[in-house]
């Protein structure tokens, strides 16, 4: 098991040399028993360093907050940062790094194993305890998790409360890091990668489109999936067109005429028409930490969309966003055996 | 006498045709200049390449009235770029399993291969498309 001192002390160590400018990483939050991101900048922080079932979020969204912010900046802070990375987290940061987003040696990866767990799901966390609140969530070691309430401590399966992105885990062991604490194992007791895409395309299309429709209904384009994506970075994204102006000499004409490719009401059809562009931009990038699915506060099952295009991607072109990183990209690609039956 | 603007009007479907400047439309152009009778269904959008063809040209046409999206380029080895057709068939193959795998009906979106010399296939596609359509209805899921 990962032992947490292990992480703070090696955090405290890379900002006392001076190695790092900051260190991005968990501490306890506000919210319950959930840990919240943080950014250290003293080594005498680096005590309220966390490492437990309950470190959702993807934190290599903040290094690319960093970038944005440094390329903006006048005086920008070039030394690197380090940053706590899960198995997902150091894919998404293996992607960035294969998008040149920034350079290898600007990031300082501290690889934290998620071993036999991974990751709770919030909503299958208060169900299991059927109301009562969880005061503490642990690694209970093997493939259990040991949580605190009121009354006592228990020992869960780990299958009951984890996460489905950590169900269906490829990868719980970060491969891309500077430093790595936990082990890493081979062998995980669940789900195969992708069951949730296979089951759901075992039934018909019409079944599908019913489930889809619903859930695109209800979107509410409040963005939050786009906003929480460490690889949804464009400072444009293409459903909203911030770079059109529209000053006092803007015509009729011109407002008229601009491209619109997605209008911003929240009907079925445009909210589809964003999460099948969202899907595609994201397609052989997604690294499937499950964030925009957890975000979505009507609980859309974003993950789909994207494990759907990554299935492809690995079953009909070998390839696999945040492993395959010494590669070109997946859409730049082509290889001559690729599918040429669709095709009339 | 039945007074026509009474009756229903017949389903016509609306095919959107993204066409290679290269070799499709020269194709097409070909189809017409051959007086091959074919079906006026497919409006044509000359494009500089099918690698060119951006997915959201794709779900955009759809989002916009199309009832069938179709994607025309040079054979595989013939692209004027080298390698634009080899970039298309790999990123329309994730669009077409992606518009399935919402639910979209698989017979929506087509591509095809189609030389400058192949005159006579293009009308083929564009009718077999059109005729395919046709059972299918018009389309009114990703329609806004």
């Amino acid at each position: 098991m990962v032992n947490p001192k292990e992480i703070r002390d090696y955090a405290a160590g890379l900002l006392e040399q001076g190695r790092v400018k900051s260190v991005i990483g968990y501490r306890r939050g506000t919210a319950g028993c959930f840990a919240e991101p943080c950014t250290l900048t003293e080594p005498g922080e680096a005590g309220s360093l966390v490492w437990d079932p309950t470190c959702l979020n993807n934190l290599a969204l903040y290094l690319v907050k960093d970038r944005k912010q440094q390329a903006a900046s006048r005086t920008p802070d070039r030394r690197p940062i380090g940053i706590v990375a899960k198995g997902c987290d150091s894919r998404a940061v293996a992607v960035l790094l294969q998008e040149n987003y920034f350079k290898r040696e600007e990031v300082v990866v501290i690889g934290v194993s998620c071993e036999g767990t991974g990751v709770v799901d919030p909503r299958k966390l208060k169900n299991s305890l059927k109301g009562r609140s969880a005061l503490k969530v642990e690694f209970g070691g093997g493939e259990s998790i040991r949580i605190t309430t009121r009354a006592g401590e228990s020992e869960l399966p780990a299958r009951e409360v984890l996460a489905d992105r950590c169900l269906e885990c490829r990868e719980a062991t970060p491969k891309l890091h500077d430093v790595l604490f936990g082990e890493s194992l081979a062998e995980r007791g669940y789900d195969a990668p992708f069951r949730a895409v296979k089951a759901a395309e075992a039934t018909s299309g019409e079944a599908r489109w019913a489930t889809w429709q619903h859930h695109f209904d209800r979107c509410l384009r409040c963005f939050a999936c786009r906003s929480v994506c460490p690889l949804c970075y464009c400072p444009e994204c293409v459903v909203d067109s911030t770079s059109f102006v529209i000053t006092p000499q803007t015509s009729a004409e011109e407002k008229a005429n601009r491209i619109r490719w997605c209008e911003r009401s929240a009907n079925t059809a445009e909210s589809a028409l964003y999460h099948l562009t969202r899907a595609i931009h994201l397609a052989g990038r997604c690294v499937d930490c499950g964030e925009c699915e957890r975000v979505c506060p009507v609980n859309i099952p974003l993950r789909l969309l994207n494990t759907k295009l990554e299935m492809e991607a690995f079953e009909q072109f070998d390839y696999q966003a945040g492993r395959d990183y010494d590669r070109p990209a997946l859409i730049s690609s082509f290889r001559d055996e690729d599918p040429n039956s669709f095709i009339r | 006498m039945s007074d026509p603007s009474q009756e229903p009007q017949k389903f016509e479907p609306r095919i959107v045709a993204f066409l290679c400047k290269w070799c499709s439309s020269a194709g097409s152009d070909l189809a017409g200049v051959s007086r091959l009778q074919y079906s006026p269904n497919a409006t044509p959008i000359t494009i500089p390449c099918s690698g060119s063809v951006s997915p959201l040209y794709i779900l955009s046409a759809f989002n916009k009235g199309a009832d069938g999206v179709l994607v025309s380029g040079c054979h595989p080895g013939d692209c004027h770029y080298m390698e634009g057709n080899y970039l298309a068939r790999r990123k329309l193959y994730l669009v077409k399993e992606l518009l399935q795998f919402v639910g979209l009906e698989p017979d929506r979106f087509r591509m095809s291969w189609v030389s400058a010399a192949e005159g006579a296939k293009f009308a083929q596609v564009v009718d077999g498309f059109v005729k395919d359509i046709r059972t299918l209805g018009p389309q009114n899921r990703l329609r806004r």
